[in-house]
């Protein structure tokens, strides 16, 4: 294969890292919560969307999973992270734990441990373009991605409420001396941040086999989002970008050497010199800190 | 808090682990009871007994690096698993004693730790957990890469016959001493850190890391040695595992063990060792109940199988892990504490 072969695959893929990313910096954007349960809302989403799939008309069962995420945002922020507002950093974080063992036994309780297909939605195969092959379903999936991303950065830069959750995500009582609810962000902050997760499960398991390893995806998605910068949405995408070429690169060049060793190991290499040199993040705020 | 009438003479007095008569009383009475387990308990509750006593010792690391440094570790059974490795590694290869192999794989682990954590300083908080998770993805795929004569591969190591001091460790009431002796060592280092000057220092970072480093605490320095401290606890750990199970591979320390041990340290609080055993206990007496219970109902309903009690017993610590934090932010410890003020002071009112 030719680098440049390895490159796109690599980017198209990178492109799904970073929309997963990008859920993770959604809620934390809006409401300063580091969401350790990001794979297990992908999970969450994805066996929801599956089984809507099997049962309803595909555009229908879409529309229903997508608005069935924002529900589980929103009773999410309502039981767990409504009444830890005022709580130090650190306890939310331990509460996303707490969530992400939560959601992954449920999601076994009620869907059980077995694999199962998950519908097609986007075509399959690749498109010829001279030399090149380019996935369907990752290309659309990486249109979306960009989508979501522009879409959200409006959202975030040029709207009221979307300037209202930078306060949130500047400090809780900053915020709230302010006037602005941090309540309201939060949710916000979830319904988008669940909305975007099952997007993503959609791009990511169309046509492939659903099953709870799905929500392992996380793990790889939350470096990244630290990469690109916790505050920060192009960040996300372009965090996943680089990670995701790097892997490609990595598995092409260095994993025949190394037993298939490199390609899992080089993204945190990179993400870590990278953070040695610009702490927070590729894109995140700079904060400067006053005692 | 103690109840009127109980005065200490100097500062070394009032800063002893055991500071009263009834205190030493009742700490020798639990030892004493620790000792008698294993005569009155049945194969299955000293089986357990080790588990907890090798989770104690994990979970007590964790509330080192987590609850008294503030450094988010999401690593954890990563370094028991470089611990358990290295135990049974020195064991299987060189014959080195099994007592001897234990602190060595504690070393071990603490040394690894120590590559994972030097980007702390420049790397601060969450960011940091970055790491821990590198510590936790890398360890599967170094361990099972390198040459099979080191850690066996994918096959892992066995140990066959387990001896300390010559005498063979075959029942596990004898397996039971030994886990016991090192986890009221481990937590004896554990309480001691806590109040040394060390301990203090990560009480300061986890408090206000600029602050603390303009009082003089060295950020970098001090946080490599947080990690190191909570690293040595899990491979104290890991190498008992090692010897109690006796057969060590890969697929034993997911990061799922990592986040269960997170688990356990918050519901039994994270300002101390207390915390840790607490939450160890609480937390395998609640997963006990659940399968005790799944079994009973499985005998009358036979589409309950075994995924179904693990997926309730993750439900169940999930919903325990929040309601603790939005209820009992401070755990069980704190509870605990609440309780035996009270009772020290009755029939006067807390104040």
């Amino acid at each position: 294969m030719e680098p440049l072969q390895i490159a796109v695959e690599g980017t198209l893929t990178g492109l799904l890292y970073g929309l997963i990313a990008l859920a993770f910096v959604v809620i934390f954007r809006a409401s300063r919560i580091v969401n350790l349960a990001q794979g297990q809302l992908v999970l969450v989403g994805a066996y929801v969307m599956g089984t809507l799939l099997t049962i309803l008309p595909l555009p229908v069962a879409i529309v229903l999973a997508l608005a069935a995420s924002l529900l589980i945002g929103v009773a999410i922020e309502r039981l767990v992270f409504r009444p830890l507002i005022g709580q130090p950093v650190f306890s939310i974080v331990m509460a996303s734990i707490g969530l992400l063992i939560l959601l992954q036994g449920a999601v076994q309780l009620v869907w059980g441990a077995q694999t199962r297909p998950f519908a097609q939605i986007f075509p399959e195969g690749n498109w010829k373009l001279d030399a090149l092959l380019i996935n369907k379903r990752l290309l659309i999936g990486a249109v979306i991605t960009l989508l979501a991303v522009e879409a959200l950065r409006l959202f975030f830069l040029k709207t009221r409420i979307g300037l209202r959750l930078a306060a949130v995500a500047e400090d809780h009582f900053v915020a709230l001396s302010l006037g602005v609810s941090v309540q309201a962000s939060t949710r916000i902050a979830w319904a988008a941040g669940a909305f975007v997760s099952t997007l993503a499960a959609m791009i990511l398991l169309s046509g492939n086999v659903l099953g709870l390893q799905a929500g392992d995806i996380g793990l790889r998605a939350l470096p990244v989002a630290l990469l690109g910068g916790l505050e920060s949405l192009r960040g996300a995408v372009i965090a996943g970008v680089l990670v995701g070429v790097g892997e490609a690169l990595a598995a092409h060049y260095l994993d025949p050497l190394t037993g298939g060793a490199m390609s899992l190991v080089f993204p945190f290499m990179l993400m870590i010199l990278v953070l040695l040199v610009r702490p927070q993040g590729l894109f995140g705020w700079k904060v400067i800190e006053r005692l | 808090m103690l109840p009127s009438g109980i005065h200490f003479k100097n500062h070394a007095e009032e800063l002893r682990l055991l500071r009263t008569g009834p205190q030493r009383i009742g700490f020798a009475l639990l030892l004493l009871a620790l000792a008698a387990f294993p005569f009155v308990a049945n194969t299955y509750l000293i089986g357990l007994a080790i588990t907890v006593a090798i989770t104690v010792i994990a979970v007590a690391g964790l509330q080192v690096t987590v609850g008294m440094a503030g450094l988010l570790n999401l690593g954890q059974s990563a370094f028991v698993g470089v611990g358990a490795f290295t135990a049974a590694a020195l064991y299987a290869h060189y014959d080195v004693p099994m007592l001897l192999a234990i602190p060595l794989a504690g070393l071990a682990a603490g040394a690894v730790s120590i590559v994972f954590s030097l980007p702390a300083i420049r790397i601060r908080g969450l960011y940091l957990a970055l790491t821990t998770i590198a510590a936790q993805v890398v360890f599967p795929i170094v361990v099972l890469r390198l040459p099979t004569g080191w850690f066996g591969g994918s096959a892992g190591i066995g140990i066959d016959r387990v001896q300390a001091f010559g005498i063979a460790l075959e029942t596990p009431a004898a397996f039971y001493g030994v886990a016991v002796c090192v986890m009221i060592v481990m937590l004896l280092i554990g309480f001691n850190l806590q109040r040394s000057h060390v301990g203090l220092a990560f009480r300061a970072i986890r408090d206000n890391d600029i602050a603390s480093s303009v009082l003089g605490v060295e950020l970098g320095k001090y946080k490599i040695m947080a990690f190191f401290a909570g690293a040595v606890f899990a491979g104290v750990a890991g190498g008992l595992y090692a010897f109690y199970i006796r057969y060590v591979t890969t697929d034993q320390f997911t990061i799922w063990l990592s986040i269960w041990y997170l688990g356990m340290l918050i519901v039994g609080g994270l300002g101390g060792p207390l915390g840790a055993i607490l939450g160890t206990f609480a937390v395998t007496v609640l997963q006990e109940a659940i399968h005790w219970g799944g079994n009973r109902a499985m005998g009358a309903m036979p589409q309950i199988s075994g995924g179904i009690i693990f997926s309730v017993t993750n439900i169940v610590l999930g919903a325990a892990i929040i309601t603790m934090l939005i209820r009992e932010p401070h755990g069980l410890a704190h509870r605990w504490n609440v309780l035996k003020s009270a009772y020290r002071i009755w029939p006067y009112p807390r104040a």
